[in-house]
């Protein structure tokens, strides 16, 4: 294998310089830019994209044997001797407060062990959790929370964005006493200078105006949200989450079980999806754990399907107004814009808005949190961006169609950053953009093919904390030990491979032990930080290991310097020398070596590109989207795996299709409740409704450092769909989900109009 | 529609009392007090037709049962009311975990199991109604140290992330091949329209599919 | 789930004794119910929608899982035939085609291999106010139906009042359309019962049904006559989400075709769109005789949704269901659009 690394800094005696940079932390799955200081001394690095044994290779998962078999044990799989089952009683008015709550009729249940109820007196959404149950079977649990008697004093409630702004409308929330004009509507921030905006829209040639507006989503991660609390009493107790973040269950349990943080162990070995909405222990977690503290016995509580869907967090809604300009020969001259973010009784999400790809001229926006009595929104899967970029995305597709000029045109004229402009081309190219009509709604027939386009961008830089040891024994195993978390992206796979590659070892070769909090620190899965805070963290460990591993054989190889020793292909050479790995590490002492690998900033960074095109068929006929092909360019840096980082995408191109076409909360604006809370009437796309897609990974992008894709991947579709079916039917639907009634409607009233 | 019309379908649909703030019902009765009587339910087919084929004799409390699973007789304590899904994952010793409750409604086939050959929802079949029948989860297909070929096109050809869609995908398919193994791209499409998958694996799901036709190992 | 208790009889005697015998329910969803495949049935209960005291099983009793010729070139269907058995029969795939088409469009494939004839029939509306557990609405004994000035984009465009759900039955249209018939067993008696007057309006029967059966009543066959209809018969289902979904709108059309491909005479059926199968016999009666063209077609369209009365959020299923007679007409007329 050949050795891009070539020296490793000498301890010396004054401690090494250091530099303050700025990275991302993730705080509930929202990134935040902190400032931090690191050691400014040469560390490792990547060497050339195109010069690996294994990254930037297909490697297949090392997890899928187990997952394809059913031998992956999952938190939702843990089953304890003598575990009990718990289920939550929820609230089911969007606002109320408890008068009377009576639990002597679950309690005599047979097999009901423990009744608690939530420290919530005034409930203001519907879903929010009341009591729980736990029991020795889910089915008596599910009996004991109904058999609940629970009295509320049911008050007014606004679960409808616009009647929230209404000033009859009910207080979602106590006000501000700072604030005490804003009521259910807060001002978040205001940027801009609204005069210069209005002259630059005064001297455009062409001006448009609209408004856009996006459903509440959910995570519908297949694995609902819970834990086991594997606690009998005594002194230490383990915590089975499904979390992104392992390090984010330890310090709330153990106050919930009065323990010791120290005493408390989380783990996650798999965990079925998560998309942004599962950190902390939440107050499943929370209630799991009161169980487990009151019985003194292991408790499961794994939200049902109905819970998840109204308590487990979702993806606020948007609702946007734009005015903007442009100048006939392409140049965005001004925007104004006003945008609502809807999160319930939470804040919202917010994004890069105007989204942050292009320059729009002068531009002048005010961003406001709306709220009404939904459970509050979380993160999810680039908080903001999707919302943001649909949007921006359509605004655009109008701009160009207003002066009559090539979307792709009209974006490469316009992007920030000219790296943009080879990836549309490259789009353009694979979707076959020739073959576009640019007449919207142009195509013969009843079935009208269309494409649209649309650009995303996201961070993805890491931060520092991932501690990571390689432990090389004297047998040739070889072990990567860090308490992160694999959500499916891939992560137990890079680790292997960073380490296997570093030590010219096979991926089989290398062992890796992840999702234990009693393991090396890393940070949560979220903003997408995970590849580019671990893999610098497992690369300086392995060059460490393999420095370390030298080191000690060097005798073997005529007391070479440890950087001449070289590992490739399972030898060790040095001095002229070759022998087998296995032999080499022989030579180590009894307890083989352990090296501590620390994040090295240079091995990353933030900052990606990408694009999507989509082409789709309508059926004008009967309203129906028929997706055809999506075609994503993506960069990345470093692909620490090809394989995976092309299902990531897509995975991203994915959801974002569901989000444009099928997905989307409906809530009875008088009950206050969602009237979709399942997979029968929240309608994920499937195996139908999947189009060709193509995930190309830029490999224009040269840049040597790993950058974390998962949210940029999501973003560029869900405009580029919805151009798509402009294009395709001469509807332009500016309330997502795109679905058939709204096409037929749109056709109806445009025929109407003619 | 106007408020005219509106306020017509209200009238003519609520005819009793128009408050919307008496949806909700009142105390929900558990139905856990039945007399909690153990019944006996054997493998054998002919022998559970001649114990419970009288009407005067329903099955009520605990049930004792085997299942037919994986090629092995596994006893078992339900309710009539457990569905297999749950005796399986919560009451078998040890539990069989492969099928994953996800939406326990026979809307998303992560639960999907093999019932004498065919590919069904176990969330929506009862354990007491399994009796008798061949069932095969995903373990019944192959370990990780023997994978099937469905199994080992699915990681080659990386039909899986998160994985907790999987066990239902790779048991319908693996279903499916053995009824027709040699489908076009829209026959794996409609053979698994009933599982849902949130990462978005589809694409390589049916790679998989394909390839493990191709290669003739669906078995 | 409720507990309830279970009860595997071997006849249909004993399956009837077993529901008439059943401890003694405060509600009507709380009677006893029988169960088939429980592709409907057991999502009720887990929704407690349905609380049955005791379920008893069907699939013991020998003889109702067939299809057979009833030797005057129609059908006899058992009751237990899954669904997956009824779209595959090679006799209904050739001879009554739209009976295979309406099965195939059923759910999913795990669905169509345990659900049965008998229970897709029986299922219950997938309104979403009805399927939420909390809600009492006017189906479940409440006051109110919801859907009426609610969230009512899936809701009915025809018959509807006071309750506004629609039939979800995939097959119930198209068995309409062939003039199929279901034999029905109860404690006092058998009883042949005509499909179109097996369903029943809100405003017509019990609210809290959508037919006639009787607590102690199960169908035990379908039959589907000989028809010069049933060779030139399809379904076409308008899903949201092709995967998997309830009709947002459908049809079921069947035509006798004459002399020089004139239709003689039309069934035309539409589903997803009111509380029971809607059978449009004045479109019907407009097509007989005539040579099916494009204009004929969506003359027939427009006068099937005649009528009409769209709720505030479901105006689009008027052209989306002409739309589908068109082309269903189109498909068994031999017309090309």
């Amino acid at each position: 294998m050949p050795q891009q690394q070539q020296t490793q800094p000498q301890p010396s005696p004054t401690p090494p310089k250091k530099k303050k940079i700025r990275v991302p932390r993730v705080v509930n799955g929202v990134e935040q830019m902190v400032e931090i200081e690191v050691d400014d001394v040469a560390g490792p690095t990547w060497g050339p994209n195109d010069k690996h044994t294994l990254l930037n290779h297909r490697l297949t998962r090392v997890d899928g044997p187990l997952k394809v078999s059913g031998a992956a044990r999952y938190t939702y799989d843990v089953r304890l001797p003598g575990m009990l089952y718990a289920r939550v009683r929820r609230c089911p008015h969007a606002h109320a407060r408890l008068k009377n709550f009576d639990s002597s009729a679950a309690s005599k249940i047979p097999g009901v062990k423990a009744i608690i109820q939530t420290p919530l007196k005034e409930f203001r959404f519907a879903g929010s959790p009341v009591a729980a149950v736990a029991a020795i079977s889910p089915e008596i649990a599910h009996d004991a929370i109904r058999a609940l008697v629970v009295e509320y004093e049911v008050l007014p409630h606004v679960v409808i964005a616009r009647e929230a702004l209404k000033p009859g409308s009910p207080e979602v929330l106590p006000r501000d006493s700072r604030k005490p004009d804003e009521k259910n509507l807060r001002l978040a921030n205001k940027t801009g200078d609204v005069e210069k905006v209005e002259a630059a829209l005064k001297s455009s040639d062409a001006i448009v105006e609209a408004e856009y507006s996006t459903s509440r989503l959910h995570h519908c991660c297949l694995e609902t949200h819970g834990m086991v609390v594997d606690y009998s009493g005594g002194d230490s107790a383990t915590i089975y989450a499904t979390t992104q973040g392992t390090f984010t269950i330890p310090d709330d349990a153990a106050k919930e079980l009065g323990l010791p943080q120290s005493a408390v162990t989380a783990t996650v070995q798999h965990m079925g999806g998560g998309f942004g909405s599962k950190f902390g222990i939440g107050i499943e977690g929370m209630l799991a754990c009161r169980l487990s503290n009151e019985t003194k016995t292991p408790v499961k509580l794994m939200l049902t399907r109905y819970d998840e869907f109204v308590m487990a967090g979702n993806r606020s809604g948007s609702w946007q107004k734009f005015k903007a300009g442009v100048k006939k020969d392409g140049t965005f001259t001004a925007l104004h814009a006003t945008q609502y973010r809807l999160g319930g009784v939470g804040q919202g999400s917010q994004a890069g808005q105007p989204y942050a790809v292009y320059r729009v001229g002068d531009s002048y926006r005010e961003v406001y949190a709306l709220q009404t009595n939904e459970d509050s929104s979380v993160a999810m899967r680039a908080p903001g961006h999707p919302q943001a970029s649909f949007a921006m995305e359509s605004l655009l597709d109008e701009l160009a169609y207003k002066i009559g000029m090539d979307p792709v045109e009209f974006r490469k004229k316009n992007v920030r950053d000219d790296f943009y402009k080879h990836q549309f081309d490259r789009g353009a190219r694979e979707i076959g953009w020739e073959r576009r009509n640019p007449t919207a709604g142009g195509n013969p027939g009843p079935n009208k093919r269309g494409m649209g386009c649309a650009a995303g961008t996201w961070g993805g830089g890491g931060n520092d904390q991932c501690k990571v040891d390689v432990t090389v024994s004297r047998d040739g195993s070889v072990v990567v030990a860090v308490g992160t978390q694999d959500l499916g992206t891939g992560t137990r796979t890079f680790t292997r491979a960073i380490v296997a590659e570093e030590l010219g070892l096979g991926i089989k070769d290398v062992v890796e032990q992840i999702g234990n909090s009693k393991l090396g620190s890393a940070n949560s899965s979220g903003g997408s930080t995970t590849a580019a805070s671990l893999s610098p963290s497992v690369k300086d460990a392995a060059v460490k290991a393999r420095l370390a591993v030298a080191e000690k054989i060097a005798p073997l190889f005529g007391n070479a310097k440890p950087e001449q020793i070289t590992f490739a292909g399972g030898n060790v050479s040095g001095g002229g020398k070759t022998i087998t790995w296995k032999q080499a590490c022989a030579a180590l002492p009894a307890a083989g070596i352990t090296a501590h690998g620390v994040w090295r900033s240079e091995l990353q960074s933030r900052g990606v590109h990408g694009v999507c095109f989509a082409e789709v068929e309508v059926d004008v006929e009967t309203g129906k989207v028929r997706p055809i092909k999506m075609v994503q360019v993506q960069d990345g840096g470093l692909p620490l795996n090809r394989l995976t980082m092309e299902s990531q995408i897509n995975g991203g191109m994915i959801q974002a299709l569901g989000m444009a076409l099928w997905e989307g909360r409906t809530i009875d604006a008088d009950l206050g409740m969602q009237l979709n809370p399942s997979f029968v009437d929240y309608k994920l796309p499937g195996s139908l409704e999947m189009p060709e897609m193509i995930p190309i990974i830029d490999d224009e992008d040269k840049r040597e450092v790993v950058i974390g894709i998962a949210e940029a991947a999501i973003i560029p579709a869900v405009g580029a769909v919805a151009n798509a079916v402009f294009n395709a039917c001469g509807v332009r639907v500016r309330e997502l989900p795109i679905t058939p009634d709204k096409i037929l409607i749109g056709l109806m009233s445009e025929r109407r109009s003619a | 529609m106007s408020d005219d019309h509106d306020q017509e379908r209200r009238k003519k649909s609520s005819r009793y009392d128009p408050s919307r703030r008496k949806f909700l019902k009142g105390v929900g009765v558990a139905g856990a007090g039945a007399a909690l009587a153990d019944h006996l339910l054997t493998g054998d087919a002919d022998k559970v037709a001649a114990k419970i084929s009288t009407p005067g004799d329903p099955l009520s409390g605990n049930v004792n049962l085997v299942l037919d699973l994986n090629g092995q007789k596994r006893n078992l304590t339900v309710e009539p009311r457990t569905t297999l899904l749950s005796a399986i994952r919560d009451r078998l010793e040890p539990p069989v975990t492969g099928p994953k409750l996800v939406c326990d409604m026979g809307s998303c086939g992560a639960c999907t199991v093999i019932m004498d050959g065919k590919p069904v929802y176990s969330c929506l079949v009862l354990a007491v109604d399994a009796v008798g029948k061949k069932l095969t989860t995903v373990e019944g297909l192959g370990s990780p140290e023997n994978m099937n070929g469905v199994q080992r096109a699915f990681v080659e050809h990386d039909g899986l992330m998160c994985g907790f869609c999987t066990p239902g995908f790779v048991t319908t398919i693996s279903a499916y091949l053995k009824k027709n193994p040699n489908p076009t791209l829209d026959e794996v499409r409609e053979a698994c329209k009933g599982n849902f998958c949130r990462c978005g694996t589809y694409p390589r799901v049916f790679e998989a599919a394909l390839a493990a036709a191709k290669a003739g190992t669906s078995g | 789930m409720n507990t309830f208790e279970w009860v595997s009889p071997g006849t249909v005697a004993e399956a009837i004794s077993a529901l008439k015998s059943a401890p003694a329910a405060s509600d009507l969803d709380d009677a006893a119910r029988p169960i088939a495949g429980g592709q409907d049935l057991l999502t009720t209960m887990k929704d407690y929608i349905t609380r049955p005291v005791r379920v008893v099983n069907l699939k013991g009793i020998r003889g109702l899982d067939k299809i057979e010729a009833d030797g005057k070139g129609g059908l006899r269907i058992g009751a237990l035939v899954t669904l997956a058995q009824l779209e595959e029969h090679a006799i209904v795939r050739r001879n009554f085609p739209g009976l295979s088409e309406a099965a195939h469009s059923v759910g999913t494939p795990q669905i169509r291999n345990l659900g049965t004839v008998g229970g897709n029939l029986c299922q219950r509306p997938r309104c979403w106010y009805f399927r939420l557990e909390e809600v009492v609405c006017l189906k479940k004994g409440g006051t109110e139906c919801y859907a009426a000035t609610g969230e009512n984009k899936y809701h009915a465009i025809f018959g509807g009042g006071p309750s506004y759900i629609v039939h979800p039955s995939d097959l119930a249209p198209m068995l309409v359309a062939l003039g199929a018939s279901v034999s029905v067993v109860g404690a006092e008696g058998k009883r042949a019962i005509p499909l179109d007057k097996f369903f029943t309006l809100p405003s017509e029967g019990n609210l809290r049904r959508e037919n006639v059966l009787k607590n102690d009543e199960i169908i035990t066959e379908v039959q589907v006559p000989a028809s010069k209809f049933a060779a030139h018969s399809t379904y076409l289902k308008f899903k949201e989400r092709d995967s998997m979904d309830f009709a947002m709108s459908a049809v079921a059309a069947a035509v006798a075709i004459g002399p020089n491909k004139t239709i003689r005479e039309a069934r035309l059926v539409l589903g997803g769109v009111a509380p029971v199968p809607w059978r449009v016999t004045k479109a019907e009666g407009y097509l007989a005789g005539k040579t099916p063209s494009v204009d004929v077609l969506t003359h027939t369209a427009k006068i099937a949704l005649e009528g009409a009365e769209p709720l505030a959020k479901n105006k689009y299923k008027v052209p989306l269901t002409q739309t589908l007679v068109r082309r269903a007409l189109a498909r068994v007329g031999g017309v090309r659009t």
